[in-house]
């Protein structure tokens, strides 16, 4: 092997040789780790995810570029005269009520976590009773929103006309996304009353806590409820206009 | 001796970087391993033989390793094993080169002309 040039090559190609073998060895050691159809059905779904959540989030800042703008013509049509201001109060009232504004103010934070009484021996009973169901969140958000809470979300998910809190296998689904204990409910309102209305006798707290399901509620001066993520799009609903109007 | 060197660099740096292959794609890496290792081989033989060509050298180790990937490709969206024939002809020729190889050096060192 006198020629220079061909031993360069040949040994550029080794390096090249020897870093594919050691990321093979390494891939394959790693690949069969765990059955091989099913690790590669786990990265497909996985690029899959990764593809669906990316594009989620560019929606997501389209949407908030959208919002910023159209505040900025609320304003300026605003200015212009004292009916548009009128109207735009009322605008802003109709957006903290359907949940479209982050709102903050006092309130209080109830926290749910499922039950860790101990079910065991002759006495044990059906393990349903000690984990949280959707009907247990929706009896604690009732007693809220009597207590004049004007402002609900759930593990920061706000509850807006219409979200649901239904059971979704051992999760709760909340405007169409799943959450599992512990569940966060804030709500926006008089903490003395919010808190006396769950306090109530047997009142949600109170049969919660028959359970063993550990809830703290807990009141705060100041907090944030974030707005409603998703986009509100009326498919069958049109508003009836009356005339003369 | 500096292909070995080349070789241990390869595998260092290999190990040390904190990537790893998809499994659906490490077909394509065993193929283009068989295919650099059949490009060293000829390269070695070729150099011996003093018949080494830079050109041929490098084309035949990317168009060698190109066509096995698109044989691989093409067998995996017809479920047919069509890689299995890069498989062979590298191996065939891996052997073979081999045996040049060891001609050549035995030749050299025993100094004796009729093996």
């Amino acid at each position: 092997m006198k020629n220079k040039g061909a031993q360069l090559a040949i040994s550029l190609i080794c390096v090249l040789l020897g870093f594919m073998i050691s990321i093979q060895y390494k891939s394959v050691r790693r690949n069969t780790a765990l059955s091989n159809t099913q690790f590669q059905r786990a990265d497909e779904l996985q690029a899959l995810l990764n593809k669906e959540k990316e594009k989620n989030e560019n929606l997501y800042k389209q949407l908030l570029q959208y919002e910023k703008d159209l505040n900025e013509y609320q304003k300026e049509a605003a200015e212009s005269s004292g009916q548009a201001k009128a109207l735009l109060k009322q605008l802003y009232n109709a957006q903290v009520l359907a949940g479209m504004t982050d709102v903050e103010g006092p309130g209080v934070i109830v926290t749910l976590s499922d039950s860790k009484v101990k079910n065991e021996g002759e006495t044990k009973i059906d393990e349903n009773y000690f984990i949280i169901h959707d009907d247990d969140i929706l009896m604690v958000i009732n007693e809220l929103a009597d207590a004049g809470a004007e402002a609900i979300s759930i593990n920061d998910e706000r509850l807006i006309a219409t979200s649901e809190i239904r059971c979704a296998g051992n999760t709760v689904s909340v405007n169409n996304n799943r959450y599992g204990t512990p569940f966060v409910i804030k709500a926006i309102g008089n903490p003395e009353t919010l808190e006396s209305g769950l306090n109530i006798r047997s009142g949600a707290v109170e049969i919660l806590r028959q359970w063993g399901i550990d809830i703290t509620v807990k009141k705060v001066d100041k907090m944030v409820i974030n707005r409603y993520n998703g986009a509100i799009t009326l498919k069958y609903a049109t508003p009836v206009v009356k005339d003369g109007e | 001796m500096f292909p070995f060197i080349g070789l241990l660099v390869g595998i260092i740096f290999g190990l040390l970087v904190p990537y790893h292959i998809p499994s659906q794609y490490s077909a394509y890496l065993a193929i283009a391993i068989l295919a650099a290792l059949d490009s060293v081989f000829g390269g070695i033989t070729a150099s011996l033989q003093k018949t080494f060509n830079m050109k041929i050298f490098i084309t035949g180790f990317f168009a060698n390793s190109l066509l096995a990937a698109v044989l691989t490709f093409i067998g995996k969206k017809l479920d047919v094993d069509i890689h299995l024939s890069a498989i062979v002809v590298f191996g065939t020729r891996l052997f073979q080169n081999f045996a040049i190889i060891r001609r050549f050096l035995l030749n050299k060192y025993l100094k004796s002309d009729n093996i």
